[in-house]
């Protein structure tokens, strides 16, 4: 695996009283995409905030592009916090102008390249509106060219598809999946577990300042599987060696299974029962959205592997 | 430190201010209205005058200037201006010819004239807002005459206070002139008072601009997206410096367009005219208006990062700019002893140098060392000020949306 682009290690601060980040480690890598999850006040944007050395981590390290933060390291980075922070009485090309220079572009490459910009996410028409003039969505598509224009390595993105319609939310969705193409690391944080699941690699899930969660999504899924299968079709579940209770749900079957029992002995006497139609057979994991409640709310125990 | 950070912060503070029609409105509008309740008034009178002049010509056909000399001093009278006097040789013929209605007025020139340097004016018809019609002409040739019939020491403008001897009768309205020149007791008040208010004016709009500019960034979240690309510092030093590049470009305005005003004698009238500043009072004006506004800026700055808002931030603002208002709320005694004991200490103590040592070089008179000893005293104050603020823009100060109090001032200041 190539070099992280981003590495934490046991990195933790406290406010007065509050430890906010306890601990925290992870590894981000070009080409990625990576959930940071947590529910509210978990110590997500404080983790961010130290990655991006608006903060200074009281113990642990934080390394971007395999040093300490530079100079030259934060022209590499994107960020769109998650409260959207654009000077609302003033032009929006002027604003994102000045922005984009502060990232390193000199004015007339930053002049060109939002040119580009503005016209491909149907803004140039409304270039020299205010910002508060401009409607949530619009915003927003400004906010992503703040965060894109200068052609970040690292892309960190704090609830990207808040305000956007469908249409806009699946072009940021394409945008940030090409952008991951291009070889750029990109960490997003959301509570929109069905996003998570379609677009990350992996995950951390922090809660109460610590990590407790961190690892590729579809191991953590199936390391939260129980031992069951959904099956969609006919045949007589029941009589399954290895299965203890077959249950209709909707339009499948949850088939609990024996301990010892694997769902690959349970396929292949399917496939010799006589009359069987078999449409859909898949392990019954758990959603992220179950994930998250399950450990967040403290009924359930990360396993070990998952939490590696 | 990246200074290139830095000038891109000056760039865009001072882009963005310019950008504002209330900017270019307020520096220019504002001088304009307030010579426009200055001058006005001034020009209708000098209307009226003009009008009144020809009403009063034409009714009596009469020359404007018909005077009596008993002190026997006109000898000379321009070319140019003879058509318009007219001698009479007593006072006796001045008032047959006043009472008949040949001559709207006359001028009296005492016997004593050169003594008291006073001249009646007696007319049927007085006017206290537009006096005697003739009077400049007549102040001109009384200073030509003076000045032994050079015109050059004769140029000098003259005022002539045009006073009421007799208002209870309404017969006669006397003029004293005053051929040594202006009336200095309001030129003496007004001016050090202007300068004093100007510069009060100018730094705490100036040092709001700073406060109003943090607290906009903190209420737009716009501060987190910043602090990825440069540090709280350069931010700070962006926005002293940019701001205060605006502020003084609209001093220069300001100051300047007194120092037209005052010196082109557009209010010649006034009690202002012929006060003109010198350019060494105006270099002083601009380096206590360049360090009274990093302190005050300083200072707003680092309410501006502690306040969530605006509205919160203006609610500490009057605290911390009370010892700017001191000089103002004892503005007597900058006038009855501008060099006493209080108004040098003011003058000298940091927090209120800016206003009152220039108000008192205004007044003129000051002890040569006493401005240097000041602005020493102002720039070191600025220094401090500047890291006392450098303390209170930090990350955590500009990303927090906690209200403020005196109690978190006061733990900030101690570095809780």
């Amino acid at each position: 695996m190539a070099e992280p682009i981003v590495s934490i290690r046991d990195v933790c601060k406290t406010f007065g009283p509050v430890r906010a980040v306890d601990d925290v480690s992870f590894d981000v890598y070009p080409g990625e995409i990576f959930g940071l999850l947590g529910p509210n006040g978990a110590g997500k944007t404080t983790t961010i905030r130290m990655m991006l050395d608006i903060f200074r981590p009281d113990c642990g390290e934080v390394r971007l592009f395999g040093k300490p933060m530079t100079e030259a390291a934060k022209h590499r980075i994107g960020y769109m916090p998650e409260e959207r922070g654009l000077y609302r009485d003033q032009q929006l090309e002027p604003t994102l102008h000045y922005l984009a220079t502060l990232k390193g572009l000199s004015e007339a490459e930053a002049s060109r390249r939002l040119q580009k910009w503005l016209k491909q996410l149907d803004l140039w028409d409304s270039r020299k509106k205010k910002i508060q003039d401009l409607s949530r969505g619009m915003q927003q598509k400004a906010q992503l060219i703040a965060t894109l224009v200068h052609e970040p390595d690292l892309i960190v993105v704090d609830e990207p598809f808040a305000n956007l319609d469908p249409v806009n939310t699946r072009m940021a969705i394409d945008m940030l999946s090409e952008q991951a193409q291009q070889g750029k690391a990109i960490i997003m944080s959301t509570h929109l577990m069905y996003q998570v699941e379609a677009m990350c690699h992996r995950i951390v899930l922090i809660d109460k300042g610590r990590v407790v969660l961190y690892g590729p999504v579809d191991q953590i899924k199936r390391e939260f599987a129980s031992n069951a299968v959904l099956i969609y079709g006919q045949a007589d579940f029941g009589s399954l060696p290895g299965v203890l209770e077959a249950r209709q749900e909707n339009s499948h079957w949850r088939l609990s299974l024996a301990q010892g029992a694997t769902p690959q002995g349970v396929f292949r006497a399917l496939a010799q029962q006589d009359g069987a139609r078999i449409e859909r057979f898949e392990l019954a994991e758990p959603s992220l959205d179950d994930i998250f409640i399950n450990v967040v709310a403290g009924d359930g125990q990360a396993p070990e592997a998952a939490n590696a | 430190m990246n200074t290139r950070n830095v000038l891109k912060v000056i760039k865009y503070e001072i882009v963005s201010m310019m950008r504002k029609p209330s900017f270019w409105f307020f520096t220019f509008g504002f001088p304009v209205m307030i010579m426009a309740f200055t001058l006005a008034p001034q020009l209708m009178v000098r209307d009226s005058i003009t009008e009144a002049s020809q009403t009063l010509m034409s009714a009596t056909q009469g020359p404007s200037v018909p005077y009596v000399d008993l002190a026997g001093i006109v000898e000379t009278i321009p070319d140019d201006m003879k058509a318009g006097f007219r001698q009479f040789p007593d006072e006796a013929s001045a008032k047959a010819a006043l009472d008949s209605g040949e001559i709207p007025h006359y001028f009296l020139i005492p016997a004593d004239f050169r003594q008291t340097g006073t001249v009646v004016g007696v007319t049927e018809h007085p006017s206290p807002m537009t006096g005697i019609n003739g009077s400049g002409p007549l102040d001109y040739v009384l200073r030509l005459n003076l000045a032994g019939g050079d015109p050059v020491l004769a140029s000098p403008v003259a005022q002539m206070e045009e006073r009421s001897l007799a208002p209870a009768s309404g017969a006669s309205v006397g003029t004293e002139g005053r051929p040594s020149g202006r009336d200095a007791g309001m030129g003496d008040f007004l001016l050090p008072f202007a300068v004093m208010f100007i510069l009060f004016f100018i730094i705490t709009m100036s040092a709001g601009f700073m406060l109003q500019s943090v607290t906009r960034e903190k209420e737009n979240r716009t501060a987190e997206l910043l602090l990825t690309s440069l540090s709280p510092r350069e931010l700070m030093l962006g926005k002293v410096i940019g701001l205060g590049a605006v502020a003084l470009f609209q001093m220069g305005v300001w100051l300047g367009g007194g120092q037209l005003v005052l010196v082109g004698g557009a209010v010649a009238a006034s009690a202002l005219a012929g006060q003109g500043l010198s350019l060494s009072f105006f270099l002083w004006a601009i380096v206590f208006f360049i360090f009274g506004y990093v302190v005050y800026a300083a200072a707003l700055g680092a309410l501006g990062a502690l306040a969530p808002n605006m509205r919160e931030g203006s609610q500490f603002t009057f605290v911390l700019l009370i010892p700017l208002l001191i000089p103002l709320w004892l503005n007597n005694v900058f006038f009855n002893d501008p060099h006493g004991m209080f108004a040098t200490v003011l003058s000298l103590f940091p927090l209120t140098a800016p206003t009152s040592m220039m108000t008192r070089l205004a007044v003129g008179g000051v002890a040569a060392w006493q401005p240097f000893a000041a602005l020493a005293g102002l720039i070191i104050t600025a220094y401090l000020f500047v890291l006392l603020a450098a303390r209170f823009f930090r990350a955590d100060t500009l990303l927090s949306g906690a209200s403020i109090s005196w109690g978190r001032i006061a733990g900030e200041l101690k570095g809780r």
